[in-house]
């Protein structure tokens, strides 16, 4: 476990910690976290992906459990020492905060195609944080850590031609940015970008996938085609305020900015986190429950399930950049 | 300040609180220390999280079990300071009656299982 990854936890734990009653947290709250980061830095050290998951099962029931009685415990003295804090706002502070977490925080998502293999694979569960790019306003950057989109993110967004769906890709061209491929390589304000992250399998050589921006063909969506309609200038795509430019990082197989169009800043949903289980299933098994992906799950469980890719952190990486 | 004179009225201690006292019994300790003291006493069959393990250590201090020591640094650990804990007479008083009455407990329920052993 590398130190994003303590450092994503401890920030998710210190919010999580908002659920105690304030006197509570006034007292306990900076030991609690130093205890907290103490034992994921010696869990890390220590032990594997099993240990680190039963701490983590450790860490999320005890929360759950005494902040509750934490908040009964003052709801009982309250008759005794101070009759006005007891309190039905207390209570209700503690609910919302349980389904601000588990709904604002993070949320579970699963990558259902090979568009980001090399990065994240089919089957790969994964913890986003959607605190990432979420713009906390003037007064909460003060408080919150925050940081916009840049190249090289792996971001989960809203699919714009479907907002139903979720898709993930990697960050190509932020707004004000040219780009254009040349070859299958991305050239992005006229310097050529190494990627160590892409993984390049052509089944079959691809005119418009490869040397980009192209006439639309079949396969660009409506998006796509108002994109190339509207946004080349001198055979290269200019990414426009409020935009992003994504692309997956298995190059060849991914459908991504170059068919759909861009990706507008505010369908961004988070970031991802860390890979917390990874299932070894086709995609369509992963999109819908059925009966059929439930029985398959409990009868290969360990057998299918990718040990070694637990707790793993997907990366930011910017490509290098030469002239 | 202790508020009860007499440990008896507290029996029994809760597993936690318990462990937490036997972690004390011989030496300050802090938060994590405890922890991992009481996870190595119980074979760790007893996990405290950050919440349980706090939440014990308020209500033993105000029932007097225990004390606030200054805050220092672990050299085992880091740089930062860290709140120690300490056992207090009336706390060792209390973990000696509960041994008591788990001692007591143990022997009943040896002379009333020993026909399954043999």
């Amino acid at each position: 476990m590398n130190p994003t990854l303590i450092a994503g936890f401890c920030r998710l734990y210190s919010m999580m910690l908002y659920a105690y009653p304030a006197g509570f947290r006034r007292d306990y709250a900076d030991p609690m976290k130093q205890l907290f980061r103490d034992r994921c830095r010696d869990v890390a050290r220590t032990a594997g992906a099993l240990h680190i998951l039963r701490f983590v099962t450790l860490v999320v029931t005890d929360w759950m459990r005494t902040a509750i009685r934490e908040r009964a415990a003052g709801f009982w003295n309250a008759g005794r020492e101070q009759r006005r804090h007891s309190s039905v706002t207390e209570w209700a502070g503690t609910i919302l905060i349980y389904l601000f977490a588990t709904t604002t925080l993070v949320q579970a998502y699963v990558i259902p195609s090979g568009s980001m293999e090399g990065s994240l694979l089919v089957g790969d569960h994964v913890l986003v944080d959607r605190t990432a790019y979420a713009d906390p306003g003037s007064l909460g950057r003060h408080i919150m850590p925050y940081r916009d989109v840049q190249h090289g993110d792996i971001i989960i967004f809203s699919y714009p031609e479907d907002v139903r769906e979720t898709y993930v890709k990697r960050v190509i061209g932020v707004p004000g940015d040219r780009i254009r491929m040349e070859r299958g390589q991305v050239i992005r304000n006229g310097r050529r970008l190494v990627e160590p992250y892409t993984q390049h399998i052509a089944a079959y050589p691809d005119n418009y996938r490869d040397n980009f921006p192209q006439a639309p063909n079949a396969s660009t969506m409506p998006r796509g085609r108002d994109m190339l309609e509207h946004y080349v200038v001198n055979g290269e795509l200019v990414v426009p305020p409020g935009m992003l430019f994504a692309l997956g990082d298995n190059r060849e197989n991914s459908e991504d900015s170059r068919y759909w169009g861009f990706v507008p800043r505010s369908y961004v949903i988070g970031k991802p986190l860390a890979v917390y289980w990874s299932f070894d299933a086709p995609g369509e098994d992963l999109k819908e429950w059925s009966l059929g992906h439930v029985v398959d799950v409990t009868t290969h469980f360990f057998t299918r399930t990718r040990w070694n890719r637990m707790f793993m952190v997907p990366q930011s990486q910017n490509a290098e950049e030469r002239p | 300040m202790p508020k009860n004179p007499s440990p008896r009225e507290l029996l029994p201690l809760t597993p936690p609180v318990f462990h937490i006292l036997l972690a004390l019994a011989e030496e300050e300790r802090h938060g994590y220390g405890i922890m991992q003291d009481v996870a190595r006493q119980t074979d760790g069959a007893l996990q405290l999280g950050p919440g349980t393990l706090y939440g014990c250590l308020k209500r033993m201090l105000s029932a007097g079990l225990v004390e606030e020591a200054e805050e220092r640094r672990d050299p085992s650990l880091d740089d930062e300071r860290r709140r120690y804990y300490r056992m207090t007479p009336f706390g060792r008083r209390a973990v000696r009656a509960e041994a008591q009455r788990l001692a007591g407990a143990v022997t009943v329920a040896m002379s009333r299982l020993a026909g399954e052993h043999a």
